[in-house]
């Protein structure tokens, strides 16, 4: 789940397959702007099924958050 | 080309993907799209796009309310607003409507989804028949293609007012591309096809007609729909054509008889259907329909063919064939987007198919008259001048994509060819022709700008499948008695020489008009289009030396 989650995100942001690590953060990622993850978020719930709820969602800092909200 | 996308939902992560491989528009946030073209200063026009993509989520427009009536009303104004600020030198695609909103889950009334998007359907349906530079983006196909649930997120809808899943971006972007190339380019004319294990599946003369495998199933059902596609390739003005290997009358049984056969005998414009090398067919199609190999596309199930041609005639596009039949109907539906498909379909090229087969018609009737003269009274040709305000679109076609026939191979948009047509110093001459073996549609495009005392003819087009017949030498005279009878002393044409315009060097010298010297030229500069002047000849006549005009035809001026 961790593999598909990173690839969502790096296909979302346009970056090459492992571009994203477990502690990338949006800070660091220079194309992970507010619009790119609006984007992540919802492929996240499409694809994934991984449902992170607006207020959550506004909260998070990186890839570290997103793996703990979907709880892997 | 310069793109724009203008929408009342939020389209930034579609620009971002857009701007990977295209010049793109930043936009001034969503919401604003009808301000943004109605103000002239705009940032949108600063940055001067030449084709806009208009995607309005239907629920937002309306305002999330079903009622029909009051939807009626909001559609019908916006259109009016868009009709309002259209500028000629844009191309517009407008995206036709899918209504996304929960709203509608809960309306008892089953059929109100698809009546508030016929309500959008019909005023885009009108408004693309008026303005030709606006046409249909395919959202709503789009959409179902991937299907409802995966094409819209209400998790980004709540967080930044973006409706559409990446998928669907990708794939609305994917359209994008496919569109602006499609304005770019010149299509193919010509489907070249081989007939056994291609339109249908094993061989003709093998056996009886029914042991062939074209049917209503299995593999059989996949080249009948393989035909159908085909069909409509040539409803759209793709020429056809057979070059296979077979007995002629094995072919010609099933081509004419089959119960399932989609496409018949009239279907094609060239068959070579016999034992020969096929380059050397394609060769000889191609110099019957005076075409270039350029313009054709190959289609045979035999990889030795295939590769015979790319080897061999190498400006003849050849796709790949599918392993399967079942994959045949789509390899069609991509070769028709990827060198078919057009922005336009004008009724020139609906009939296109009669057009060609009339020529080979009147090919024949020329080799029985013995004597050209015979053979021109024979044709009974009527040429007419028709009203020039009518046929836009065709006036842009033949002065784009005429090579030949060509006086100065001036390439034009449609927003000059609006400028001419409104001018009272230029008069178009444009012309429609018809003889015995059919209509040829409108075939001969003049441009003319109007001096004190003389006439200059800047643009004579006229389209190939007529040349040959003297009736150039009708128009210049239609054109020569239209200024001696407004008073015009002079009349002058321009020539500018081109790699593919040999046909129409010795037009006017042809017909008496003399080379203007340097000296008067000089007073001349401000008749030539703009720049590169020099690459223009300038040929005089005066009508008042009534020189003999040689041509076999009736000429009749529409009012």
């Amino acid at each position: 789940m961790k593999e598909k989650i990173i690839a969502i995100i790096e296909e979302t942001l346009m970056l090459p397959e492992g571009s994203i690590t477990e502690s990338s953060t949006m800070e660091e990622v220079e194309a992970w702007d507010s619009l790119a993850h609006v984007m992540i978020i919802g492929e996240l719930e499409n694809r994934l099924g991984i449902v992170i709820p607006l207020d959550e969602a506004i909260e998070i800092t990186g890839v570290a958050d997103i793996l703990s909200k979907a709880g892997v | 080309m310069k793109t724009a996308i203008l929408s009342n939902i939020n389209m930034d992560a579609c620009i971002r993907l857009l701007k990977r491989d295209a010049d793109v528009y930043d936009g001034e946030g969503y919401g604003n799209e009808l301000g943004t073209l109605m103000n002239p200063a705009s940032s949108l026009y600063a940055y001067a796009p030449e084709i806009i993509f208009i995607v309005e989520d239907l629920c937002e427009l309306i305002g999330h309310n079903p009622d029909e009536k009051a939807a009626k009303d909001s559609i019908a104004s916006w259109f009016d607003s868009l009709r309002s600020v259209l500028r000629d030198d844009i191309i517009y695609y407008i995206a036709d409507a899918y209504a996304w909103g929960g709203e509608l889950a809960v309306v008892p009334d089953n059929g109100k989804k698809i009546r508030l998007e016929l309500l959008w359907q019909q005023e885009l349906d009108k408004l693309t028949c008026e303005c030709t530079n606006t046409r249909i983006f395919p959202y709503r196909r789009l959409i179902e293609q991937a299907g409802e649930a995966a094409a819209f997120s209400l998790k980004t809808w709540y967080m930044g007012r973006i409706p559409h899943s990446l998928g669907l971006q990708q794939s609305m972007v994917k359209e994008m591309y496919r569109l602006i190339s499609i304005e770019k380019r010149t299509p193919m004319k010509v489907l070249a096809l081989d007939i056994d294990n291609t339109l249908w599946g094993g061989l003709a003369g093998e056996a009886d007609i029914t042991p062939i495998e074209l049917s209503d199933d299995h593999s059989g059902l996949a080249f009948k729909n393989l035909q159908r596609i085909i069909l409509q390739l040539k409803q759209q003005g793709v020429l056809l054509t057979i070059v296979s290997k077979n007995n002629e009358k094995d072919a010609w049984d099933i081509i004419d008889n089959h119960p399932h056969m989609i496409l018949r005998r009239q279907d094609f414009v060239a068959t070579r259907i016999n034992w020969d090398n096929k380059a050397d067919s394609l060769v000889s199609i191609a110099k019957e329909l005076n075409l270039g190999l350029d313009s054709f596309v190959f289609f045979d199930d035999n990889p030795t063919e295939r590769d015979l041609i790319i080897k061999t005639l190498p400006q003849v596009v050849v796709p790949d064939f599918p392993s399967s039949p079942e994959d045949l109907p789509q390899a069609m539906i991509t070769i028709w987007k990827d060198y078919f498909a057009r922005p336009v379909v004008t009724n020139e090229d609906k009939d296109k198919t009669k057009q060609y087969q009339a020529n080979t018609a009147r090919e024949q009737s020329r080799i029985a008259a013995g004597s050209f003269d015979e053979y021109l009274k024979g044709l009974d040709i009527v040429l007419t001048r028709v009203d020039e305000t009518r046929h836009t679109d065709r006036i842009l076609q033949l002065l784009n994509k005429t090579n030949q026939f060509n006086l100065t191979t001036r390439r034009h948009t449609l927003a000059e060819i609006q400028e001419y047509l409104s001018d009272r110093n230029r008069k178009l001459f444009v012309y429609s022709a018809r003889d015995v073996f059919g209509d040829y549609g409108i075939i001969v495009v003049a441009v003319t700008r109007i001096l004190d005392s003389a006439l200059v003819i800047e643009e004579l087009v006229m389209s190939c499948r007529v040349m040959g017949k003297l009736i150039e030498n009708a128009i210049i005279h239609d054109i020569e008695n239209w200024a001696a009878s407004n008073d015009k002393v002079r009349i002058l044409g321009l020539y500018r020489a081109s790699s593919k315009n040999q046909p129409v060097t010795n037009l006017y010298p042809g017909l008496s008009y003399s080379p203007v010297d340097d000296s008067t030229r000089e007073g001349m500069a401000d008749y030539l289009p703009e720049a590169k002047g020099e690459e223009y000849s300038i040929y005089c006549y005066e009508p008042a030396s009534k020189s003999e005009r040689n041509y076999i035809l009736r000429l009749d001026i529409e009012a």
